[in-house]
């Protein structure tokens, strides 16, 4: 089938077969504005906000919901149209409590950006607002303030739609109108958090992310989840180089304040499961981080401890290497050219399923829970560390390792975590999010993940550390 | 909910497979006939009946002010309180039914003889301010008539 030829405010536009006037407005970058229409749920043209006009046709029309039709006249910046959408603001606003200065979505609100652009009014409402439940819990990660919800629908939509948990839906009538949850108990949903970064307006957020910071105070950086071998795109928001305020501390300076999900059609389209939003937690865990360099236990220089090993490594009658399904496509590489034909060369998943994880859906997560196995395969094959093979020394690359099961031969560990037990050398390396690179997901589609923060004074990366070795 | 789940089974015999969730306000007004008020496993048992997302049957069961939530008396005043009934006096109109009855919206006579209620649009704007006391529409309100219509049923 061709395309559609018609008109928005007589620029003339193709739409492809099936549109719909906002989705071909959209596409050719003509702003018509949306408050409930999502491009990946159902239609439910319940916020009017994207009413235009058709010449030559009475009335205004849903955008979301109006099929383009060959020689179709849209007009959606005349100052009919520009009146209705201030007078669906003015609608929209009756009962919101617009406490944009207590609110987290303030800064990236739909609400308020409209209200700027289409409204500009005070309320014309002279009435008491209507008052709803302040913070009600859709579940342990979300809190719902409904007084700021606009009943949009998308995440009643979005958990019966794409999660199918089913868990929310939109009870009562009229202004008594309420996203809710059974009585019986918070349904399950892995893919909760996507129903915040969805939410239009402020109403529903994260338990985790609340009153942490205001959002211009922070930006994204591009990266990519560890948590299973699909790798799905993520943005990391980090604090501004500009609000680094000394006076905060280190901490929050240094700090990934949440986890949104990136748009990446390839690999997880518009979202991610609630593991991706959680990585945040892994990556403030300082506590846990393996920060200095140690031989046998004792801290030691980072040019100490690669003497150590080389020395190690050249002493070894055996050696063998346990490669890592977290390192980075790079790292592999490097690895592969320096020191992959000096030893014997294991692979090794870093994580297994957790107790109560979900270990595979149909929507995006998958059963390996490391984000690199593809890459690790492919250059070192499948076979993993046997004691009986009877290695004297053991390169360990990666984390979670019980050295109890190396056979007691000598251990130089490159890890990101303070590990269980004294390696004979410890070398700390960086993480993901303190180098840039890239992961092959399980169906072999790479992707790329920039540097979020820089790395701690006495860690290595270790495609560096591999050269020296 | 055994003898319900029989009257259940005879309606399913005439409705296919494919619009089941049709069947869920004929279930809910089947099972509020026999309790006389719905709760929230009323609409847990019909989900699990139909195989449907019990929030499903929930936000239907919320929707309807004739699905009773609450337990009710033998008359139920029903008062619209959308925007024209409430432009052409509502709240006057409520003040009088509960000065009259002796409730305040939302509660029952001790005799269990009236339970007032202010609903969401009744759907007769033209003839504003109007009630439903069970299935009767009362329309073009004044006190006068109320007055009438209340010492009728007592």
């Amino acid at each position: 089938m061709s395309n559609i030829e018609f008109s928005i405010d007589d620029k003339k536009l193709e739409a492809l077969p099936g549109e719909t006037v906002l989705k071909a407005a959209l596409r050719n970058g003509i702003d018509i504005p949306y408050l409930c229409y999502h491009p990946c749920l159902s239609i439910a043209g319940n916020c009017r906000i994207c009413l235009v006009r058709i010449k030559g046709r009475p009335g205004f029309h849903p955008s979301c919901n109006l099929p383009v039709a060959p020689g179709m006249e849209i007009e959606s910046d005349c100052e009919d149209v520009s009146a209705v959408r201030k007078n669906v603001m003015q609608f929209i606003t009756l009962n919101h409590p617009v406490d944009c200065p207590v609110c987290d979505k303030a800064g990236e609100c739909k609400l308020q950006n409209y209200h700027f652009k289409y409204n500009g009014s005070a309320s014309l409402s002279i009435d008491a607002k209507k008052h709803k439940p302040k913070f009600y819990d859709v579940n342990e990660r979300i809190l719902l303030d409904a007084e700021r919800c606009i009943l949009c629908s998308r995440c009643v939509r979005f958990t019966h739609e794409i999660s199918k948990s089913g868990m929310l839906g939109i009870t009562e009538r009229g202004q008594q109108s309420r996203v809710e949850h059974l009585e019986s108990g918070a349904a399950k949903d892995d893919y909760s958090d996507n129903i915040i970064q969805n939410c239009p307006v402020g109403a529903l957020l994260s338990r985790d992310f609340l009153y942490k910071s205001r959002v211009w105070y922070l930006e994204p950086v591009a990266s990519v989840c560890n948590g299973c071998a699909r790798g799905c795109s993520v943005d990391v928001w980090r604090r501004k180089h500009h609000w680094k305020v000394r006076a905060l501390g280190s901490e929050k300076n240094r700090m990934a304040y949440r986890i949104t999900a990136k748009q990446n059609d390839d690999i997880n389209g518009r979202w991610i499961c609630n593991k991706g939003f959680d990585l945040n937690k892994q990556i403030n865990d300082f506590a846990s981080r393996a920060t200095k360099p140690a031989i046998g236990g004792m801290d030691a220089t980072c040019q100490d401890a690669l003497s150590e090993a080389r020395k190690l490594i050249f002493e070894a009658k055996k050696p063998a290497a346990i490669v890592s399904a977290h390192a980075s496509n790079e790292e592999l590489e490097a690895f592969k050219k320096t020191l992959g034909s000096r030893v014997e060369v294991y692979v090794r998943k870093d994580y297994e399923p957790a107790a109560g994880e979900v270990v595979e859906d149909e929507l995006l997560i998958k059963a390996d829970k490391n984000p690199n196995s593809t890459k690790v395969e492919e250059l070192f094959g499948k076979e993993s560390f046997s004691a009986a093979a009877g290695h004297d020394l053991v390169l360990v690359w990666g984390d979670n390792v019980e050295y109890s099961a190396l056979s007691g031969a000598k251990i130089i560990h490159l890890a990101t975590q303070k590990p269980n037990g004294n390696p004979d050398v410890l070398i700390p390396i960086s993480t993901q999010f303190e180098r840039k690179g890239s992961y092959t997901n399980f169906e072999g589609k790479v992707n790329r993940f920039e540097q979020v923060f820089d790395k701690p004074e006495l860690v290595l990366h270790a495609s560096d550390v591999f050269g020296r070795l | 909910m055994s003898c319900l789940k029989e009257q259940f089974d005879e309606l399913r015999k005439i409705y296919p497979d494919e619009i089941k969730d049709a069947m869920v306000l004929p279930l809910l007004q089947m099972t509020l006939k026999a309790k006389g008020h719905l709760v929230e496993s009323d609409a847990l048992y019909i989900a699990d009946y139909l195989e449907l997302p019990a929030m499903q049957v929930k936000e239907a069961m919320t929707w309807y002010s004739m699905l009773y939530r609450t337990p009710v008396g033998k008359h139920v005043v029903k008062v619209c309180r959308s925007v024209a009934c409430s432009l052409r006096g509502e709240q006057r109109i409520v003040a009088h039914i509960s000065k009259k009855l002796g409730i305040k919206p939302g509660e029952t006579t001790a005799d269990n003889k009236f339970t007032l209620l202010e609903v969401e649009c009744l759907a007769s704007c033209g003839t504003a301010p109007m009630m439903q006391i069970n299935d009767t529409y009362h329309e073009d309100l004044t006190e006068a008539k109320i007055d009438q219509i209340l010492e009728a049923l007592q």
